[in-house]
């Protein structure tokens, strides 16, 4: 009887073992790949800083009927960019991303351009318009890609097929906190900080606030990938390294488990032996 | 010569930042020359080629998408590539050359033809940056 609770309790420790072995294995794995991505996340902030400032410069030059890239337009089809993961098992990292953008979305018309293999999934998986699955594996894109992106977003609102871009991303804060944030990317909004110079431009303005607004958006996504990438390995990271932990414990509480049943069974012989030595 | 404040950003980080004596830049109306002084202005900028010019000497390079800005005679170039002709690896880029050459003989929609056109494009201001190099 004993014994038999003896096997069982050495192969719950072995599979606890290997299942540890494996959550280490991932989590050096995404700390060797979380550095990457964060030195990735940290070199694109100058250049999504200068962008921004440049586009915000360019704008607040411009006339709000300059570009039909500035009108608002009311209850129209909303397009979501939501970048998530290639793979599960990094915590609330693919779920929380989802949550937020069913909530942004609620009731209204809404289509999806998905970045992330879950992303496509969790999205055809729901019935929801997928608007573009050309993005569909965030770690292969490169910044030609977003830059392409860019192009779409900025045709398809031109052209009317949706009236708002809202992009869903994941914040990296720090190693132990990503969080899930959204930015309205079109209509672009006007700033009111007051900037007046009119800058010269070249050509046709219309037309170069296109080209202009189609970098912008592509400089956008790519640092807001770079970001999730970055914020996916940390999650993953930390998923795994919780799950480590509470693998030892278990280990730990088995491994007590298993001595206790192991001097039970010693105990039970030695009394046998003695008893048996006292009857004869 | 006067001289002005430049820096250029690429997502893979700074790629230049110093006082030069002129910028010379691929933006879509053509190659533009910007000297110390320039009105404020804004422009996107394309595929090609570009040169800076500091202390007398000009350094070479390719350059691609971005956005160009004046303000206050500063000038902020964020591009998507941007790379000094002594940095190029030019079997790289003829490799590409052909590779995006090949992909344009197959390419079957216009979304592949217009992505192998723009690596063509960046190839080809490559190699001719690489040319120039001193």
């Amino acid at each position: 009887m004993a014994g038999t609770s003896m096997n069982d309790i050495k192969a719950r420790i072995k599979s606890v073992e290997s299942t540890m072995q494996i959550t280490r294995a991932m989590e050096l794995v995404a700390t060797s790949k979380l550095r990457r991505a964060k030195e990735r996340a940290e070199r694109t902030r100058p250049y999504f800083e200068t962008v921004n400032d440049c586009m915000r410069r360019f704008i607040s030059s411009c006339d709000s009927d300059s570009s039909p890239l500035l009108k608002k337009k009311e209850g129209g089809k909303t397009l979501f960019v939501v970048i998530a993961g290639d793979r599960g098992l990094a915590g609330g990292y693919n779920s929380n991303i989802f949550r937020l953008a069913r909530a942004l979305a609620g009731s209204a018309e809404a289509a999806y351009l998905p970045i992330g293999k879950r992303s496509l999934e969790y999205f055809k998986q729901k019935g929801a318009e997928v608007y573009c699955d050309s993005a569909a594996v965030a770690a292969d894109m490169g910044v030609g890609d977003t830059m392409e992106l860019g192009r779409v977003l900025t045709h398809g609102f031109l052209d009317g097929d949706f009236d708002r871009v809202i992009l869903v991303y994941t914040k990296f804060v720090s190693m132990l906190s990503q969080l899930p944030a959204y930015e309205e990317l079109l209509p672009l909004s006007p700033y009111e900080d007051g900037k007046k110079p009119p800058a010269e431009f070249e050509g046709d303005i219309e037309e170069s606030f296109t080209k202009i607004a189609s970098e912008y958006l592509g400089g956008i996504l790519y640092s807001a990938l770079s970001e999730s990438i970055a914020s996916e390995h940390a999650s993953r990271r930390n998923a795994m390294s919780s799950a480590g932990n509470n693998a030892k414990e278990m280990i730990d509480t088995l491994v007590l488990k298993f001595n206790r049943a192991r001097q039970a069974v010693i105990t039970r012989e030695i009394t046998e032996i003695v008893s048996g030595a006292e009857a004869l | 010569m006067n001289t002005f404040h430049l820096d250029i950003v690429t997502p893979d980080g700074e790629a230049f930042s110093g006082e030069v004596e002129s910028l010379l830049i691929r933006t879509d109306g053509g190659d533009t020359e910007i000297l110390a002084g320039h009105a404020d202005y804004v422009a996107p900028v394309g595929t090609g080629r570009a040169r800076i010019r500091m202390g007398g000497v000009s350094r070479f390079a390719s350059a691609s998408h971005g956005i160009i800005t004046v303000v206050g005679g500063d000038v902020k170039l964020a591009a998507v590539t941007f790379e000094f002709a002594e940095d190029i690896d030019v079997e790289r880029a003829k490799r590409a050359k052909e590779a995006a050459e090949e992909k344009i003989r197959v390419a079957k929609d216009d979304r592949a033809l217009m992505l192998a056109r723009a690596k063509l494009e960046r190839a080809i201001a490559r190699i001719r940056a690489s040319e120039l190099k001193m």
